[in-house]
């Protein structure tokens, strides 16, 4: 099918591995995001906090410093333990939250909208691999902004740090990655539920801000009137932050009582799963009319 | 040789509805043609062949290929255009065509280079590099079609291709797919209200109706037959009438109450048709001889299906 000849002639070239379909949609989406240039600016300034966070470690291991401001001794001043890496977490998750807000609302509904999915569905490609191709696309770009600037402030404390720091605080890795995988997973799966029912940005963004925020203010009421604790499973945020906070072996001090840690798993397995009922319900290549 | 299309027992339950009543057939030729009045299953029948609605019960293979056990692999030997608006607002033509292809699994540079060709081919090199979303609707018809060639499918499936299309653009197109059809091994599912472009790009046509398959014809050998053809408008009992054009031993489709197509079989003549007449006091008022064309089979097909159902 070359230009000058203008006819039609079959394909015969060589074909990428079957698995490595999804990330096309990962890719191209990335690179359409990039394209903004608010987004690119809003990506590089959430990494402002990681370069705060790796100087407040660079102050507390520069002995030169501490003798200069005459400071007392170094673990007392500027600790680098568990607490640290929390409110680092803490910091990182909430920028994350409004990164996806501006991110996620076009991912799906741009497929959707003028019905370009039966394309891609009918490529091979499944509804399965083309949610994960989307969510990709929010697990790369939110991993910079979490997991990945935390494992780099641990090896930057493990090297300026006093010796066999690491051994004694391995454990934080866990925490690290699995708080802020649960987040991205979390966080990416409201944002795509969002982008696949609801078709304008505005709406789409303001409906992710609402999932968080609607439940959690109806939650307070219920506390409030039932004399109850209860009523924080519907705060996704704060369920969030008490496994965060329980994972750094600290306790949550945002509200007061804390809810069952089983509780606080099931109600975030649960906001997943109506997730994904809302993503399957959703992305088809065609519409049933019943009756 | 490997049936193109075969379908067994093939049942489609959708929205609570059975929507295709166990279709059973077999079509061999490069390029079928999907004809039906609207509701009859056809994009039912083509979104089941993809894959995208599980069949209730029984199967149906294209090109060899079960589409229960093989869908994936399947869906990689096919391109599709569907009926309605299929494309992303905001990005151009080429950056759209490039991305289906690398879905499809084309590496990014041959991808490009395909998508380039495609667009150049289907002719609207000019326009690739604007969004899609400023085109008129034969561009967006034109680019669907790019996308759905772009991989260089073993079957191109085309859901009502020329929707939209002002005589001219139809022409374009289906000259193009009667091109894509010839070169190479490229299958073709062409479906189509219009039974004029049916009839130009396809050898076989498969008829539904109400969700059975109504027939399924080989243009080819039907043409062949040259079957003897008779368009009449008669006044006086047309439906008395036809009943004796049928006890003649003709095939007989009425269209209201004056109209008829009559085929003749050996050994009837016209002097018997109007000797009927004049025997059930009914006037002929036109009568044309006339070669099977599509819409002929396809009114007779549907005829038929409607005796077999029970009803007219």
């Amino acid at each position: 099918m070359a230009v000058y000849k203008r006819h039609y002639e079959p394909y015969a070239g060589p074909l990428t591995k079957r698995w490595s379909r999804p990330l096309v949609l990962t890719r191209y989406a990335v690179r359409e995001l990039f394209r903004s240039r608010f987004f690119t600016g809003f990506f590089i300034l959430s990494l402002v906090p990681v370069l705060g966070f790796a100087g407040y470690i660079f102050i507390a291991n520069n002995s030169f410093l501490h003798t200069l401001l005459s400071l007392r001794a170094r673990s007392a001043t500027f600790p680098v333990e568990s607490q640290f890496f929390a409110i680092f977490l803490e910091v990182q998750t909430s920028l994350a939250f409004l990164l996806t807000c501006w991110a996620a609302p076009t991912l799906v509904s741009g497929d959707l909208t003028n019905g370009a999915l039966p394309l891609f569905l009918s490529r091979p490609l499944n509804r399965a691999e083309y949610v994960a191709g989307k969510f990709a696309v929010l697990g790369v770009l939110l991993s910079f902004m979490t997991w990945i600037p935390a494992l780099l402030l641990l090896l930057l404390e493990t090297g300026l740090g006093p010796g066999r720091w690491l051994i004694p605080h391995l454990w934080l890795i866990g925490p690290i990655l699995w708080c802020s995988i649960l987040w991205i997973v979390l966080l990416s799966l409201i944002a795509l539920a969002a982008s696949a029912w609801v078709k304008w940005r505005i709406i789409a963004m303001a409906s992710i801000f609402g999932v968080f925020l609607i439940p959690a203010g109806f939650g307070q009421v219920l506390n409030a009137t039932m004399r109850t604790n209860w009523g924080s499973l519907l705060d996704i945020s704060r369920m969030f932050q008490e496994i965060l906070w329980a994972g750094f072996h600290s306790s949550y001090q945002g509200g007061e009582g804390a809810i069952p840690r089983p509780a606080t798993w099931a109600g975030l397995a649960v906001v997943c799963l109506i997730c994904l009922r809302l993503l399957h319900a959703r992305l088809r290549a065609f519409e049933v009319v019943r009756g | 040789m490997t049936p193109t299309i075969e379908l067994c027992a093939l049942e489609v339950h959708l929205g609570g509805r059975k929507i295709l009543h166990g279709l059973e057939g077999t079509a061999h030729s490069r390029a079928i043609g999907l004809l039906g009045p609207n509701g009859a299953g056809k994009s039912t029948l083509i979104n089941t062949l993809l894959g995208f609605h599980p069949p209730s019960s029984g199967t149906a293979r294209v090109l060899g290929l079960d589409i229960r056990a093989a869908s994936s692999e399947l869906r990689s030997l096919v391109g599709y255009m569907p009926e309605n608006d299929a494309f992303i607002a905001r990005t151009t033509g080429i950056r759209f065509v490039r991305y289906m292809a690398e879905i499809s699994g084309l590496p990014p540079g041959l991808a490009l280079e395909r998508a380039h060709e495609a667009f150049v081919y289907v002719g609207l090199g000019e326009a690739r590099y604007r969004k899609l979303g400023t085109y008129s609707l034969g561009m967006k018809q034109l680019a669907k079609l790019a996308q759905a060639i772009v991989h260089g499918p073993r079957l191109l499936i085309l859901d009502e291709p020329t929707n939209g299309l002002d005589p001219p653009g139809r022409k374009r197109l289906i000259a193009l797919i009667r091109e894509i059809r010839q070169a190479g091994d490229t299958h073709l599912l062409l479906s189509s209200h219009l039974l004029h472009d049916v009839e130009q790009a396809c050898d076989e046509v498969l008829i539904l109706r109400d969700g059975r398959i109504a027939g399924i014809i080989n243009l080819e050998e039907e043409r062949k037959a040259n079957r003897r053809f008779l368009e009449m408008e008669v006044m006086g009992s047309g439906a008395g009438f036809s009943a004796g054009l049928g006890a003649l031993g003709c095939e007989c489709v009425t269209f209201g109450a004056s109209r008829l197509k009559v085929v003749l079989p050996p050994g009837i003549e016209i002097h018997d048709v109007y000797r009927l007449a004049a025997q059930q006091n009914v006037r002929i008022r036109r009568l044309n001889y006339r070669r099977d064309s599509l819409e002929d089979i396809f009114l007779n097909a549907m005829g038929q299906a409607g005796v077999s159902n029970g009803r007219l």
